[in-house]
This record gives C-alpha cells, structure tokens and sequence, in this order.
C-alpha cells in the first residue's frame, strides 16, 4: 500500500539501526512498529545514537514488555493506542484492549490495517493486563485524527510522552489534546497549543528535550524541510543547547500557535528585544523566547480563541544559527492560515480586547497614512483630527470643483442643444455656409464629433456675443490646468475665476436669453451660479 | 491658435494622467492607483460623453450634467466601492430592491443601513474616541455617498478611493469642457457669423 511504500521507503532512509531492533519482534509486528517509527521520526533516528536507544527501548516495550520501566510500560500503552487509532476501523480483535480502543476512537485512519494488527497483536502480547486509565486518557484525544496528521500527531505526542518519561504521564496526557499537537505541523493541523504538550515536556531530562526536538522539525515540515531540520538536529548535542533550543523551539511554537504572547512581559528577561515580530509560526521557532511553561499554557489558551493580525517583522534574536537556518527553510512555505497572528509588543496589554484593538488602530493608521499621501498639504499636519478636518476639506473642495465643472458642461452641452432648436432657425441659416471644422486629436474626437454638429451652429450665436468672455474662459481654464498643484491653485484660481466667470456668463446667458435660448435655462444657470459663488 | 490650445489641451490631459501613475503599497495602493491611469480617464471621458450626449433634447441642467458624471464615475468604479454602488443605486430607484437582494450589502446612503458596522466609533481606541475626531469622521462619513455609518477604518478605505475617482472625474470634465469649448470657440472663431 501507499503507506507501506512510504515507510520502506523512509525505513531505507534512516538507516539500519533500527530495523534489526524491531525484527527483534515477531515477523508481524516489525512491520508496524518500525514503519510506525520510521514515519514519525525519520529524521531523527537517522542521525541519533540516543533517540535511536530511547527509541529502540520504545520498540522493545511492546516487544519484550520489559516489566521494569513503567515509562515502558506507558510507552508500550501509547503505540498500543496509536494503533489502536490507525485500527480503529479494521481491528476486529476479540481482545478486550483492542476493542477498547476501537471503542475510544472514531475515526478511522487510513493506515493499513495489518500494521496496525501487528501492532495490537503486540500490545496485547506485551500487556496481558487491562490499560491503565491513565493511558485511556489521551485516547479520546487521539482518537479523532485523520489519517496521516493524526498519525504522526500521535507519534508526536507518543515521542512527547516517551521523551517525558520521568514525567507523570497524567499530567501530559491532559495536555495532550487533538489540538495541539496537531498544530504544531503547520501543513494541516489547525491551530492549537502544540506549545502546551512542549512545554509541558519542558522537562529536566535530555531525553524529552531531545524527543521533542526532533519531533518538532518533523512536525514542522514534515515533507521538504525535514532534511534540513534533521541536518540541524546532530548540532544540538549538548543538554543546554537542547533545553535552551527546546524552549525557543517551544516558545515559537507555543507562539505560533497562541500568536499574542508578549515576548517581554513574562520573559525571564532573557529576550532582550522584544518583538513586534509577525511570526509564522515556522518562522517564530526562533523566536527567541524563553520556555516558560506556565506561558505556555496560558498562551495556549488564548491562543485558539482569536484572530491575530500577521505583520511580518519577525524579529530573530540572536538564538543559536541552526535555529534560523530552520526559519529559512520554513519562511517560504507560509501555511495557510485562517487567523491572523499577531505579536504584543513590550509592556502592552496581551489580553484579547486590547490586541484586537491594537490591531485595528494599526489599520485605521495604515489608512490615514495612505490618506495623507493622497492629499496634498497633509504632511505637515500631525494628529487624526486635523488631518481628519484637511482631508473634509479637501473632499469638498473636489466636489465644488466638479460641480463647478459640471455646470460649465452643462452650458456649453444643452445649451447648444436647446439653443439649436431655438436658434437654427435664427442663425443657422446664416453660419451655415462657412464652417469649417477643425480636426481635433482623436482624444476628443467624440467630442468634436458631438460639438460639430449641434453647438458650432448654436455656438456661433452665442459666440459673437461673448467671445471675448469665452477666450478668458480658456485662458483661465489653461492656465488653471497647467499650474502643478491641482488642489490648492486650482480651489484658489477658482474661487477667483468663478467670480470672473459668473459674470461673464451671466453677460453670455443673457445674450443666449436674448437670442431665444431659453430663458429659463438662462435664469437657472444664473441662479444656480449665484448660488455657487 | 484654436488648433495650438486644443492641442495643448489633449496632450496636456494625457500627461497629467500618466503624470500621476504612482504606485503605492498597502491595502489601498490599487485604490489609487487604478484612478489615475489615463486608461481610466479615456473610460470614464467616454462614459461622460455618452451620457451627455441623449441630454440633447431636454434642458440638462447643471445638476443633471453633474449627476450624470457621477453616475459615470461610479459605473468606472465597476462597484467595488461602497459609495459608487450609493451613487448606483441612488440613481435607479426601481432597480434598487433587485440590487439590494442581490447584493446583500448594498445600501443608501440616506437609509438606515443594518446594524453591519463592524465597529461602532466609540470602541476603537483612544484618539479616535475623541469628540474632535468621531466629529469629524461623521462629517467625513456624511460626505462620501454610502458612507453614513461605517467604521473608521472602512470609511478611511472608502474616503481614499472617493478622493482618487474624484480627482480623475475633475480632471476628465475639466479637459472635457475645454475641449467643448475649444471646439465652440474654433467654430466660433471660425465661422463668423456676420451680426
């Protein structure tokens, strides 16, 4: 099958090192056991000699149920769940730990089923008793899962629990919801506090933080960026490497994931810079924040509750190369992401109302900005309500100068058309003979073409009368349109034109009247212009 | 010299278009952006044109001619701002109902629109609970068709791409109407009439 191909492909991958352990089983079970693991820790059993012995303990729990370790023990209980899960459809066990399983999860995952048969067949040969209820705990959780993410989210959570053997597995279990882990692969898990099962696995003991680092390159990138992650995972060799990286690591997680922490406020005041950073949640890996747990669990919480605003000014702080190098690697491949992330800033208010409002005043800001731009003198001003009152200056100014405009359309349009009913009769007959009409630029070819026919016959008339007042019209009018400043010459020249010109046109409308045009069109133009200057 | 200044007037017109191509990042670049291509300003000319043409019969008085532009400048809109569908809508009374159910969040200007603001004023943050600028972003909101009750940032989104299609529509009727009266001044010129 599809799965199998992909775990002996991966099996080739990593490594011989593991597959002779795990045929240590029955011929049945090896097949499981190291697809299993191959799948989820591929990289990281490749290259380490230490996950590859914890891992190999894993293997060998359900194998030899090593009575000894009651981490084993809740370790063989785990992979005895995730098949449990794979085989949630298939496994018609008759033993009672299979059919519990089945029991606890619903959906089923697309693993084939005799892996996962050999894998209950396991567990049932490693218990013989009846699971704890500890380990029924994260069933339900792990039950809903899809089929590959819910897969490796499991064998996340599994390496989690295992890395955290000291820990009490009850407490991990608790924090181990669907959610969170899942999250943590940025491919298809939705958002949750992957942090949380990290951070909760911010445990004293190497191994935990050894586990859930490789677990985490894994998760995050789980098909290209692996390889490079697995490159950076022999670099992290020393425990402190390891815990500080597993903190940034779950920090950036737990950031990616909750999105409005606030780097400073709770910081061990290891961070200095604090970060407006838009972190994706790859990229927030390096965030450089310290583990804090309690953070952790707090931001998980927020977390899923939100919509963040993402602003790409993710801020590195100078977390060890490797960390970065993994950033890279993921910044490219933006997840795509239905909330928006958004970091707190330094000494601000984290809580929900204060960031969703920080959020939108950042917009309301971006506009007004852009505002500013578009209109002109506003850069001088400082301060929402002055500019507020430039740009409604501004705004009326355009629309007086459009109405403007549009009433000088308005006489020289109809009142060609009006006045060439009136008028043809008067004085078409006259100017019809000579007329000769200028060939425009195609720009205001329809223009021409309207103007030809109706107004030079009306305009003749009118122009007579008033040229002289026209000719200033445009002289005006040209001198306006070529003066630079658009806003403030032309309001000004307006203004001052508009004067000129009403009386100008009142001198041209009454000689329109006279010729018949219209009178009351006439008076209205009149009126209307009164109005306006 | 009629040719010279009506030939001034067009070159001059399509420079003062290109002139302004200014690409600006941001949520609103395209709204400013796509005003002052002299494309636009050719669409929206012709659209003018045409609709000042069938006012040959009736007496169009300014007002008409003025709507008339805006209703052309909300049509180059292509509706995707909420004041051109105000001014759409505003203009076709019957059509109103149909554009409404189709649309969903069309709505008048005047009317009281669904309580759809996304923010009131007052909630969004400090500065812009201030008496001065809620004032003022009501005047403002009063000033852009379809604009009443909007928040402020939409309003500030809105306001931006008014301010844009408003410059364009300036420009466009200006070159137009010295064009109409270039073209009457050269036949006036022209053709002397003898009285």
């Amino acid at each position: 099958m599809e799965k199998e191909g992909f775990w002996g492909q991966q099996w080739q991958a990593t490594g011989a090192k593991l597959p002779p352990e795990l045929n240590s089983g029955s011929a049945a079970s090896d097949q499981l056991p190291q697809c299993f693991l191959n799948l989820n820790w591929k990289q990281p059993m490749a290259h380490d000699a230490d996950f590859e012995s914890a891992l190999s303990s894993l293997v060998s729990s359900p194998c030899s149920n090593p009575p000894a370790s009651a981490d084993g023990s809740s370790i063989g209980e785990l992979i005895g769940r995730l098949g449990g899960i794979c085989n949630s459809n298939d496994i018609s066990a008759s033993s009672p730990y299979p059919s519990a399983d089945a029991s606890c999860y619903s959906t089923p995952l697309n693993s084939p089923p005799k892996l996962n048969l050999s894998v209950m067949d396991h567990r049932q040969q490693g218990r013989g008793g009846p699971p704890m209820p500890v380990n029924r705990v994260p069933g339900p959780q792990l039950g809903p899962f899809s089929a590959e993410p819910g897969f490796e989210d499991g064998a996340a959570r599994l390496s989690c629990f295992a890395g955290r053997s000291s820990g009490s597995f009850a407490g991990q279990f608790g924090f181990l919801d669907p959610g969170n882990l899942s999250e943590a692969s940025r491919s298809q898990c939705p958002k949750a506090g992957f942090g949380s099962c990290v951070g909760v696995g911010q445990s004293r003991s190497e191994r935990p933080a050894h586990l859930e680092m490789k677990m985490r390159p894994k998760i995050d990138g789980s098909s290209t960026a692996e390889e490079s992650e697995v490159g950076n995972g022999p670099e992290e060799s020393s425990l402190s490497d390891r815990m500080t990286a597993e903190a940034s690591s779950l920090r950036g997680i737990t950031d990616n994931n909750s999105g409005k922490w606030k780097t400073a406020t709770k910081r061990k005041g290891r961070r200095a810079p604090l970060s407006s950073s838009a972190t994706n949640p790859p990229a927030n890996m390096t965030e450089e924040e310290s583990s804090d747990a309690k953070r952790c669990k707090t931001a998980d919480r927020k977390g899923g509750a939100k919509n963040e605003v993402a602003k790409p000014k993710t801020e590195k702080n100078g977390h060890p190369g490797h960390r970065e190098g993994k950033d890279n690697d993921h910044q490219p491949p933006e997840p795509p992401k239905d909330y928006i992330h958004v970091r707190a800033r330094r000494g601000q208010a984290t809580d929900a109302h204060s960031l969703a409002e920080r959020v939108r005043r950042e917009k309301i800001s971006k506009r007004m900005k852009f505002l500013q731009d578009l209109v002109p003198g506003c850069n001088k001003v400082t301060g929402k309500a002055v500019m507020l009152d430039e740009i409604i200056n501004y705004v009326q100014s355009l629309q007086r100068q459009i109405e403007f405009l549009s009433m000088k359309l308005a006489t020289l349009n109809p009142q060609t058309d009006v006045s060439m009913e009136n008028l043809l009769r008067k004085d078409i007959y006259q100017s019809r003979g000579p007329m000769p009409q200028p060939v425009f630029p195609a720009e205001i070819g329809t223009v021409l073409s309207y103007a030809h026919q109706p107004q030079t016959i009306a305009l003749q008339s009118i122009v007579t009368s008033g040229l002289e007042a026209q000719f200033s019209l445009n002289s005006l009018q040209s001198s306006l349109r070529q003066s630079q400043s658009l806003q403030h010459a032309t309001t000004d020249a307006y203004t001052d034109a508009s004067s000129q010109l009403g009386g100008l046109w009142e001198d041209d409308l009454q000689n329109v009247a006279q010729t018949g045009f219209g009178q009351n069109h006439g008076q209205t133009h009149t009126g209307h212009l009164k109005i306006e200057l | 010299m009629i040719s010279s200044s009506s030939s001034s007037s067009s070159p001059s017109s399509s420079s003062s278009g290109s002139r302004k191509k200014k690409m600006k990042p941001g949520l609103t670049a395209q709204a400013e952006t796509k005003w002052q291509t002299a494309a636009q300003e050719q669409v929206y000319g012709r659209r003018l044109l045409e609709a000042l043409r069938p006012t040959g019969g009736a007496p169009a008085g300014p007002r008409a001619v003025k709507e008339a532009a805006d209703s052309a400048l909300a049509l180059t809109a292509r509706g995707q701002s909420r004041w051109s569908r105000a001014i759409l809508l505003g203009r076709c009374r019957p059509r109103r109902k149909l554009l409404l159910k189709a649309g969903g969040r069309i709505r008048r200007g005047r009317r009281q629109p669904r309580s759809s603001a996304p923010v009131p004023l007052q909630q969004v943050s400090a500065e812009l609970r201030g008496k001065k600028v809620r004032d003022r972003l009501r005047l403002l909101g009063r000033l852009v068709p379809g604009c009443r009750k909007l928040s402020a940032s939409g309003l500030l989104e809105e306001t931006a791409d008014y301010v844009a299609a408003l410059e364009m529509q300036v420009k466009t009727m200006r070159a137009l109407t010295e064009a109409l009266s270039a073209a009457s001044l050269s036949a006036g010129a022209t053709g002397e009439p003898g009285s």
